[in-house]
């Protein structure tokens, strides 16, 4: 399963719930996958979807707020982990899509192969930690959250490859002012 | 800034409609800060760039935010900044605690306190200095700027040593 073959399971199933998803391809394949207004695609500011995803979770207490991480994405902002369990946002949903690379940069190692992501985030308090690589795994694991179960971590492990996606021809404003309209 | 401002300053803003308060700790700013904190209005975040992805969120749940920081923090902001908060056009009040004002601060801040002005005006952050006497008036401004908005950024500066 690569990139975007994981997002196209996961939107089988999240469809309408806002998404804020991280810069480079995750945003991009999301974008081609299934676009809609309650997703916040993020063009610059790397590591920061679960902030923005926790920001909005806080004040959404009844909207499932899922966020699309990438490994190098929260190796770069492994501090958010700690508010989130700290803040414990029941509402929030932290997919992590891993392939041990930054692969919007040409594919160079992230630590994610030797460092277990669902160690940190069991010792941030995070309440559920999953982690699925295949599609069955990924629909049964979505199906089993319910309202208030969170913070969840989902952790994709997905293997590396794929073309990027087209770039996403929405101006950055117009992202912000769909998603703070349909929210 | 007197202590005593500090607080006025804090229940002044939070009156006029600011509803979330996030940054990182600055000496400069601990009155404005423990106010908020007492009033259980304070989420204090582990680094600047991450207390600006949360308000951004809340922002995005159309609540509007500040963010505190210390100008260090700032200056490790800078993309963060560019390429969220003024790239997507959020209308985000940055308040900053400015070290290295006085020429005699501690020696960390001695470089990056000297051209914080110049930090500001580079990336075309509208900001003002807030001096005792002018702390409600320039709080104003930057409402009024939230109202069509625009980010702009009420700079602080440390007039103690300890």
């Amino acid at each position: 399963m690569i990139r975007k073959e994981a997002i196209e399971i996961l939107m089988e199933k999240i469809s309408m719930d806002p998404i804020v998803s991280a810069n480079g391809f995750i945003s991009r394949d999301l974008f081609n996958v299934h676009d809609k207004k309650t997703n916040f695609y993020m063009i610059g500011s790397m590591g920061l979807a679960s902030s923005i995803g926790l920001g909005i979770a806080i004040k959404k207490p009844k909207k499932k707020v899922f966020v699309f991480d990438g490994d190098g994405n929260i190796l770069m902002n492994l501090g958010s982990l700690t508010t989130i369990g700290k803040l414990q946002p029941k509402n929030f949903i932290h997919i992590v899509l891993d392939n041990s690379i930054h692969e919007s940069t040409g594919g160079q190692p992230t630590a994610s192969d030797t460092i277990k992501i669902e160690k940190i985030a069991k010792s941030c308090n995070y309440k559920q930690v999953l982690k699925v690589n295949n599609k069955k795994d990924i629909l049964k694991k979505l199906k089993s959250i319910k309202n208030n179960m969170g913070p969840i971590m989902i952790i994709v492990k997905i293997k590396k490859g794929g073309s990027a996606g087209n770039r996403i021809s929405t101006s950055p404003n117009k992202i912000k002012e769909q998603f703070i309209n349909n929210l | 800034m007197k202590e005593s401002y500090q607080n006025e300053m804090f229940d002044y803003l939070d009156k006029m409609g600011i509803e979330n308060f996030v940054g990182v700790p600055d000496s400069t700013l601990k009155k404005f800060i423990q106010q908020g904190i007492n009033k259980k209005k304070i989420i204090i975040a582990s680094r600047e760039e991450e207390a600006i992805g949360i308000a951004a969120g809340m922002l995005l749940a159309k609540s509007p935010s500040l963010v505190f920081m210390q100008n260090a923090g700032f200056a490790n902001s800078i993309s963060t900044i560019t390429s969220l908060i003024q790239l997507y056009k959020f209308p985000l009040i940055f308040l900053i605690g400015w070290r290295g004002y006085l020429k005699n601060d501690a020696p960390e801040h001695y470089k990056i306190g000297k051209i914080q002005p110049g930090l500001l005006k580079i990336i075309n952050l509208d900001h003002k200095v807030i001096q005792n006497n002018n702390w409600k008036k320039i709080c104003d401004w930057a409402l009024e700027k939230t109202k069509k908005n625009k980010s702009c950024a009420l700079v602080v500066p440390r007039e103690f040593l300890d």
